[in-house]
């Protein structure tokens, strides 16, 4: 089976714990408004390649990667083809390469997807907004598959990280924090609440695909501010 | 056993003269943290501050304090110097002034007019009489100079050749002052010329002996310069603080002799633990004065000026002078040789605050120790002011008490010297070999007449590479035989007498060659292999211009098809190089570098098939072009790590930007994400790495108010500048180069 790569990071050292590499796969069911990968968004935007020599390009950074380190299959949306990662699963165990997911949810959990979700070192799920009437605002689509995500990754218990972008005049207060928080409580299965900074650096390719963008006036959000909401989140989350 | 030895263990060293031996046997191994560090005492400061205004008064007046014309630069040409006269440890300046330029004429005399009148200076008429009837290097050299080798010369094909300035790139091995006295060393010296007398009189025999005679003056006169302090230095160090001292006088008496590019202090953090750790066994030294004594030294270190031209300081921008100082490493029986004074020379980061000088350079090896690793990692993430070589791919060649001279060339202490030999233009021998041996710019004819590719026609890739290989190897003697010159002339009129005199009497010589326009070059023939590359002819009938069409792989992304051509160019060229004999029984080595030099390559290079535009600056040493690394630092690393080291024994030359978020969320996940990436590399048999943590908005804004920075630091290829030492255009190319960014 092959996919459609979008791009290859080789040192994507903040998506995920350790040295990694990351692997942006073609495709998004979503349409977030403050998305700076839209050009992630087509899922033939990209160019095809199978499982064996994406493996063995992986495979390339090992040296770099340590016991925490591997890859990341990002997107775009990475389980839209969750396919063609099961099929590199293998491959990468046989070269005691790890994988995280980071992922917005948005997929059917079908077998493939729990396949790869239960092999995969940890998670990285987005939880875009709290509830479904802004999830359908300003993604286009509800909240319920996320929730079903997070439920299944709780059942078998794996490793993962929630992450929120937080955009000025939309979600950065304490009060709206409050309404995700509420999502994450009793799920032994988070082990970290990461705020993601509004940013603008993926304006350009907006003006590039030739499309609106929606936040073209929002200004990015403070770094001041970010750091400020996170420690609110990490604070709140012990005490839950 | 004598005072000054006392409490070690003899060995070989006690019979000979073998510092390795001496450090093998005595020094203790330091695998804990950084907690044990102290900061300055009020001593350190308050010279400190002296340092500082010096140092703004200099930038003030256009980058020369001052410069002293009446005098040529010697051993004891001056008055002692102090920063704070009763508040210095460690004695000796250049000069009688801090920061006061000496004049040194001996490797060419125009030169040093020249740059004397750059900065508003005259030269006396002293100094004017006494050089009338000299002959320097720089005249030597041009009396056998053939038309083609001046012609190169003048193309720019053979460039930054050591032909009117010193050559440096010597390293003298100024520890064994510290550990046997001069009154030994001399004793020894005047030992292996009655030696030598015995043999029969040949060229070679003579030339040795004079060299001998010429060493032991300076000895002498070494000897002299150390009673002017008040020091004693015919005897051993007796402690700590001696030692320092005895080791920078040596070093001292190296510059004020010679002014050469690059003149490095060796690896020397291990020695002085030595020292150090017996004083404080004794009791008579504890942490915070260890401390106080090595920033004394790198305080000196930091004040090592010479006078240079306009065009020395295009090629080698920021004023550097390579102070290079090696840490760490293993031994040959694989124990790590961090001690706690590694950890001190990089404390001085912080406790004198960035910068470029001292030159320092962590030896690394997978197998040093995590904290020390950490720390390196640490000071890097915070100064950008250290580089990074691997000790792992020297140690087989050079063993365990080598150290790096200027940026990234390893030579066994006292026991091999350099011959430098800047470096050959590659991206232009192939738009020569294109052009039938003419040259793109000036349409002069260099090399041999051969046949011109025609234009509108598409190049072939075989075709171009056998005109390339003809060409190149033409070059490649013509090279050997120029540098042969230089050398000779440079042995004969400006011999490093005191450098040479802390070697072994017969030294191995390596003569050291490079490449410039490597990546340029590699991605170059991949368009021509890959592409559709279609050369343009001017009114001349000379190729000045191509159309590309077509994509190509792009050396930097970790893509064989075109890294096996990068890796090809180093290993070709080696063994053309090797196939002519170098001047006094020295062995070839190869570097790719360029120091800041990339600038002025590139703007005396035609447009190349790459799509590089005639006059833009190459990318610095083995780097990848700017912006053609598409996916990301390790692809980047992984392309460089390829290139073979078994052929490059004198350097390859790798520079990294990241921006601090690209590497981590935090200062922990920083250091543990850049020890991995130095890890990893490594493990690939890399050979260097300078590696700068910062944003490129940053250094637009240190461009723009300089004096909001005043002691920015970044690492360019195989040094630091401060930043704002860099001219306009260099700033920019720096700012233009790829920083790896979170994506």
């Amino acid at each position: 089976m092959a996919a459609v790569v979008h791009s290859f990071e080789s040192l994507a050292a903040v998506d995920g714990a350790g040295v990694r590499c990351a692997v942006f796969l073609c495709g998004c069911p979503l349409r977030c408004v403050y998305c700076h990968n839209p050009d992630t968004w087509q899922p033939t935007a990209g160019r095809e390649t199978d499982a064996p020599t994406l493996v063995a390009k992986i495979a390339r950074y090992k040296p770099y990667f340590g016991v925490k380190g591997g890859v990341t299959f990002s997107g775009g949306e990475p389980l839209l083809q969750a396919g063609f990662i099961a099929e590199t699963v293998p491959l990468l165990q046989r070269e005691g390469i790890g994988y995280i997911i980071d992922t917005s949810g948005h997929v059917p959990l079908d077998d493939t997807v729990k396949y790869v979700l239960a092999h995969a070192q940890a998670v990285l799920l987005d939880l875009k907004f709290p509830d479904d009437e802004m999830y359908r605002t300003y993604t286009g689509a509800g909240i319920g598959p996320t929730l079903a995500m997070l439920d299944y990754l709780a059942e078998i218990g794996r490793d993962t990280c929630v992450r929120t972008v937080i955009v000025p005049g939309i979600n950065d207060s304490e009060a709206m924090l409050d309404r995700y928080l509420a999502h994450l409580t009793g799920r032994a299965c988070v082990s970290r609440y990461e705020l993601l900074a509004f940013h603008t650096m993926g304006f350009h390719k907006y003006e590039q695909l030739g499309m609106a963008n929606p936040l073209a006036d929002v200004p990015p959000l403070d770094a001041a501010r970010k750091v400020q909401l996170q420690a609110y989140a990490d604070r709140q989350l012990r005490l839950a | 056993m004598d005072i000054c030895h006392r409490g070690f263990i003899d060995g070989a060293w006690t019979r000979e003269i073998n510092v390795a031996d001496f450090i093998r046997r005595n020094y203790t191994p330091y695998t804990g943290d950084a907690s044990f560090l102290r900061g300055t005492t009020k001593r350190t400061d308050s010279v400190r501050a002296r340092v500082e205004e010096l140092l703004i008064a200099e930038n003030e007046k256009g980058g020369v304090l001052d410069v002293d014309t009446e005098r040529v630069s010697s051993l004891l040409a001056y008055e002692p110097g102090y920063i704070k006269k009763g508040e210095d440890i460690i004695l000796g300046l250049q000069t009688d002034q801090p920061l006061k330029r000496a004049v040194n004429p001996f490797a060419g005399y125009r030169n040093a007019e020249q740059a004397c009148k750059a900065y508003g200076y005259e030269m006396s008429q002293r100094i004017h009489d006494e050089f009338r009837y000299r002959t320097t290097h720089n005249t030597g050299v041009f009396r056998v100079y053939t038309e083609t080798m001046r012609k190169a010369r003048h193309a720019g094909v053979l460039t930054g050749l050591p032909d009117a300035y010193a050559r440096g790139r010597i390293i003298g091995d100024y520890r064994r002052i510290a550990l046997y006295g001069m009154q030994h060393l001399i004793a020894e010296r005047k030992q292996d010329k009655r030696r030598i007398g015995e043999r029969d009189m040949n060229e070679e025999t003579i030339m040795l002996l004079e060299d001998i005679e010429k060493q032991l003056e300076f000895m002498a006169q070494l000897v002299t310069m150390a009673a002017e302090y008040g020091c004693d230095i015919s005897r051993p160090a007796e402690n700590a603080r001696e030692a320092v001292q005895w080791l920078y006088f040596g070093y001292l008496g190296a510059i004020k002799e010679q002014n050469g590019a690059a003149n490095s202090i060796g690896r020397i953090s291990t020695f002085l633990d030595i020292y150090l750790e017996r004083d404080l066994a004794e009791g008579t030294l504890d942490e915070i004065s260890a401390q106080e004594l090595i920033d004394d030294l790198v305080l000196k270190m930091r004040l090592v000026r010479h006078l240079r031209t306009p065009e020395y300081n295009n090629l080698f921008a920021g004023d550097p002078v390579w102070v290079t100082c090696s840490i760490a490493g293993m031994t040959e029986d694989g124990r790590p040789m961090v001690t706690k004074t590694c950890y001190r020379f990089l404390q001085t980061l912080y406790n004198l605050g960035p910068s470029a000088e001292p030159n320092i350079t962590v030896l690394w090896s997978q197998g040093l120790p995590e904290p020390f690793k950490r720390f390196c990692a640490k000071v890097s993430i915070d100064t950008d002011s250290i580089q990074y070589e691997n000790d792992d791919v020297m140690r087989p060649d050079y063993g365990d008490d080598y150290a790096i001279a200027c940026c990234v060339s390893a030579m066994k202490t006292g026991k091999q010297m350099q011959f430098f030999g800047a470096r050959c233009n590659l991206a232009k021998v192939l738009l020569m070999a294109l052009n039938g041996g003419r040259d793109e710019l000036y349409g002069e004819q260099i090399a041999p007449a051969g046949e011109t590719f025609p234009a509108g026609e598409p190049l072939e890739y075989e075709a171009v590479l056998e005109a390339f290989k003809t060409y190149a190897s033409w070059m490649a003697k013509l090279y050997v035989n120029t540098m042969n010159v230089i050398h000779y002339m440079h042995d004969r009129y400006a011999y490093e007498r005191l450098m040479m005199s802390l070697h072994d009497v017969e030294p191995e010589r390596l003569m050291a060659f490079g490449i410039s326009g490597f990546s340029v070059l590699a991605d170059s023939l991949s368009a021509i292999k890959y592409a559709k590359v279609t050369p343009i002819k001017d009114d001349r009938g000379l190729i000045t211009d191509f159309i590309t069409e077509g994509e190509f792989p792009k050396y930097g992304n970790d893509d064989d098809r075109v890294d096996e051509i990068a890796r090809w160019i180093a290993e070709f060229f080696y063994a053309e190089l090797c196939k002519t004999k170098p001047y006094r029984g020295a062995k070839h080595t190869l570097s790719i570098l360029t120091i800041t030099s990339n600038v002025v390559y590139g703007s005396k290079t035609g447009a190349t098939p790459d799509g590089r535009k005639k006059g833009e600056p190459f990318a610095p040493g083995a780097n990848p072009m700017h912006g053609r690394d598409m996916e990301g630092a390790l692809a980047s690393l992984n392309s460089v790590a390829k290139i073979d080291y078994g052929c490059c024994r004198d350097g390859i030359s790798n520079t990294m930007s990241l921006t601090p978020d690209a590497l981590g969320t935090d200062e922990q996940d920083r250091i543990d994400k850049l020890v991995a990436v130095l890890d990893g590399y490594f493990a690939q048999h890399a050979h260097h790495l300078n590696v700068n943590v910062l944003n490129r908005q940053k250094l637009i804004d240190a461009m723009n108010n300089p004096a909001l920075y005043p002691s920015l630091t970044i690492r360019v290829s195989g040094y630091a500048v401060n930043f704002n030492k860099l001219t306009r255009d260099k700033q920019l190319e720096v700012i233009s180069r790829t920083f790896h960014e979170k994506m």
